[in-house]
């Protein structure tokens, strides 16, 4: 849309006004306006705003208008040369909230039908072009029920939709705070928590071996430590927090466990260390099959004063629906990253592979 | 209009002027209104396609499973309910999938309809900014804003349409209400409480998309699972606001439908105060 439609005069004639304009004939109508103001229908005088009479006429000629940018080529600014238009003011009204009349507008058919010719088109450009991105954003399954069955899926169309992700992403580290908590909530708030292993649950059978090996420390060794060592060493902390899935449902738990913040400074990782890799290597695919879990979760949320390694649930040690012995609770995260039954953490500098984002989730997942 | 004629209703006979004769006509829509406008469309559609497809993984209606069928949805049972007793729909495969499949990307595209949802919703973000530009730069919100006299104008032009239907068929004289505005008591409150609602939709949209850096938001409305009955029920605000505002723009002639695009309006006669009924 041409820019210049928008200023009351903004259509002037490029060269001469048109003969066919009498002044006297336009003089003819005001006091016609006029009469049908001063009687106007009965519902008008409710309104609080004045009939605004038509005060002036004013013409304006500007002889070295430019054409526009978005004025086409050659053939159409010929057109413009004989453009006839001016601007029609009417009084200003009376208060700063009061609606203004309308700004009238005396111009030429001429320029009415390039003008529309042009809107037009450009309505249409952008028919075309919604179209098109539907087309190309939405998945192949709906549109070959819509009857379109050509694959539209492309390395573009990933990265387009990938680069909105990462934008959320980015929105979503920026409103992180590590001094900012998450609420707390009384235990007569506490909701159900279903067990939601995505596969299978585990076999039990893998806890009275269970150890924590950790990887990526400043010593440059690997550790590996046992349940009994982790809650005798560390205080425990207690929290009743609010589990958001990424799915929309959510479960107010009453959680006990150890900071992973002091797990950290108990074992401090490597310095050029930004991201953690949290890993289970005992979680299961529907089937029942090895399905190694694994999540990036960075360091300044694993810092995070009530980002916990969890030990309890509701008073009693973590049951293996919820991911004995020790399962990872960040509540300013989606629950796809409170990894259940942690069996590795590494410390890496580059953000580690994340299970979730490998199937089209986003990465840092902060709520 | 033609200037060779004082009537102010020749306004509308503006194609068989001769070629150099001036035609009146009102600038009704700054031009960001009428882009944002149309991109609306699109942006709405995207928003609330994911947003059914999202609904899906969780929906927020919910019962105990029904032993017949194992559905615990009520959009499910919807579509069952639908196979079951529309004609043509018997030999639907997924039944409770139907509404997915008619109204959504589809069920089980959680990842890809988050990804679509966070692309639309940023667009609309930025859509409304453009559109109260719009508003601002071309003085239009002064049209939207509620009056005194709203209350009762809005009545009679309820009484107006519901009378058409029958005032048609008993071909009686039905004259529309005359304003002196741009727009009546009904549209003022239509086109002045969706801008609100797509602020609601926002607001809402970010309470349960980071519901623990905005849990203050969240609370504002009730709760994170408060929040998400919100969202869900201003989706269905904008359907109810579209459908009869597609039906009245057509009815009401294709100078209002083309004035949202070119911006301007032959009714020139209306900013004038002279309010002939259109």
């Amino acid at each position: 849309m041409n820019h210049n439609e928008n200023c009351d005069d903004s259509l002037q004639p490029k060269d001469k006004p048109s003969t066919n304009l009498e002044p006297k004939q336009r003089r003819a109508k005001l006091p016609k306006a006029d009469s049908e103001d001063a009687n106007p229908p009965l519902p008008a005088a409710t309104e609080n705003e004045k009939p605004a009479a038509v005060e002036a006429i004013t013409k304006q000629l500007i002889a070295d208008r430019s054409p526009s940018p978005s004025v086409g080529p050659g053939p159409q600014t010929d057109e413009m040369a004989t453009v006839v238009a001016k601007s029609v003011s009417v009084k200003t009204p009376q208060s700063f909230f009061g609606e203004q009349p309308l700004p009238a507008l005396e111009i030429a058919p001429r320029v009415l039908r390039y003008q529309s010719r042009r809107d037009f088109l450009a309505f249409g450009a952008g028919t075309l072009a919604a179209l098109a991105g539907a087309g190309f954003l939405l998945p192949r399954d709906t549109l070959s029920r819509s009857g379109v069955r050509r694959n539209m899926d492309s390395a573009e169309k990933e990265w387009f939709l990938n680069k909105a992700l990462r934008i959320d992403d980015d929105v979503a580290e920026a409103l992180y705070s590590v001094n900012r908590s998450v609420p707390t909530y009384t235990k007569s708030q506490i909701t159900p928590l279903k067990n939601n292993y995505n596969g299978s649950t585990p076999d039990p059978g893998y806890i009275p071996g269970w150890k924590l090996a950790l990887d990526g420390l400043v010593s440059g060794l690997s550790i590996s430590l046992d349940i009994r060592n982790l809650l005798t060493r560390f205080s425990v902390h207690e929290q009743i927090t609010r589990l958001v899935c990424v799915e929309g449902w959510s479960a107010i738990a009453w959680w006990a466990g150890l900071r992973f913040d002091d797990l950290l400074r108990a074992h401090p990782p490597m310095s050029q260390a930004k991201w953690a890799s949290v890993e289970s290597s005992v979680n299961l695919d529907a089937s029942g099959n090895p399905d190694p879990y694994f999540m990036s979760v960075d360091l300044a949320t694993a810092r995070h004063p009530q980002t916990l390694l969890v030990t309890h649930f509701n008073g009693q040690p973590l049951t293996v629906e919820h991911g004995a012995p020790l399962r990872l609770l960040v509540p300013v995260k989606l629950g796809l990253k409170n990894v259940k039954a942690i069996t590795r953490i590494t410390y890496v500098a580059e953000e580690p592979r994340d299970y979730w984002a490998e199937r089209g989730y986003s990465r840092y997942d902060g709520i | 209009m033609s200037t060779s004629a004082a009537l102010p209703n020749d306004a509308k006979s503006t194609s068989t002027l001769p070629e150099q004769a001036g035609v009146l006509v009102v600038r009704k829509h700054h031009f960001l209104v009428r882009w944002s406008h149309w991109l609306n469309v699109p942006i709405l559609l995207g928003l609330i396609l994911s947003g059914i497809s999202i609904y899906w993984a969780s929906p927020i209606y919910q019962h105990k499973p029904d032993p017949n069928t194992g559905s615990f949805d009520v959009a499910a049972d919807i579509g069952i309910w639908i196979c079951a007793h529309v004609p043509g729909q018997h030999h639907y495969s997924s039944p409770p999938d139907w509404i997915y499949n008619h109204m959504s990307l589809g069920p089980g595209m959680l990842a890809l309809a988050l990804r679509l949802h966070w692309l639309c919703a940023y667009s609309l973000m930025l859509n409304g900014i453009v559109y109260l530009a719009g508003l601002i730069m071309g003085g239009g919100w002064r049209s939207l804003l509620p009056r005194r006299t709203d209350l009762l104008d809005a009545l009679r032009m309820f009484r107006y349409y519901l009378g058409f239907p029958f005032a048609k068929l008993a071909r009686r004289h039905w004259p529309h209400p005359v304003f002196n505005t741009k727009y009546n008591a009904l549209q003022r409150a239509a086109y002045f409480s969706v801008p609100i609602a797509g602020l609601l939709s926002v607001a809402t949209g970010w309470a349960i998309h980071k519901p623990m850096q905005f849990h203050w938001l969240a609370a504002l409305f009730g709760g994170y699972n408060a929040a998400r009955v919100w969202h869900f029920w201003l989706m269905w605000l904008y359907i109810f606001f579209v459908v009869p505002h597609v039906i009245l723009v057509l009815a009401d002639g294709w100078d209002t439908l083309r004035s949202m695009i070119v911006g301007w309006s032959m009714r020139a006669e209306r900013s004038e105060v002279v309010a002939n009924e259109s």
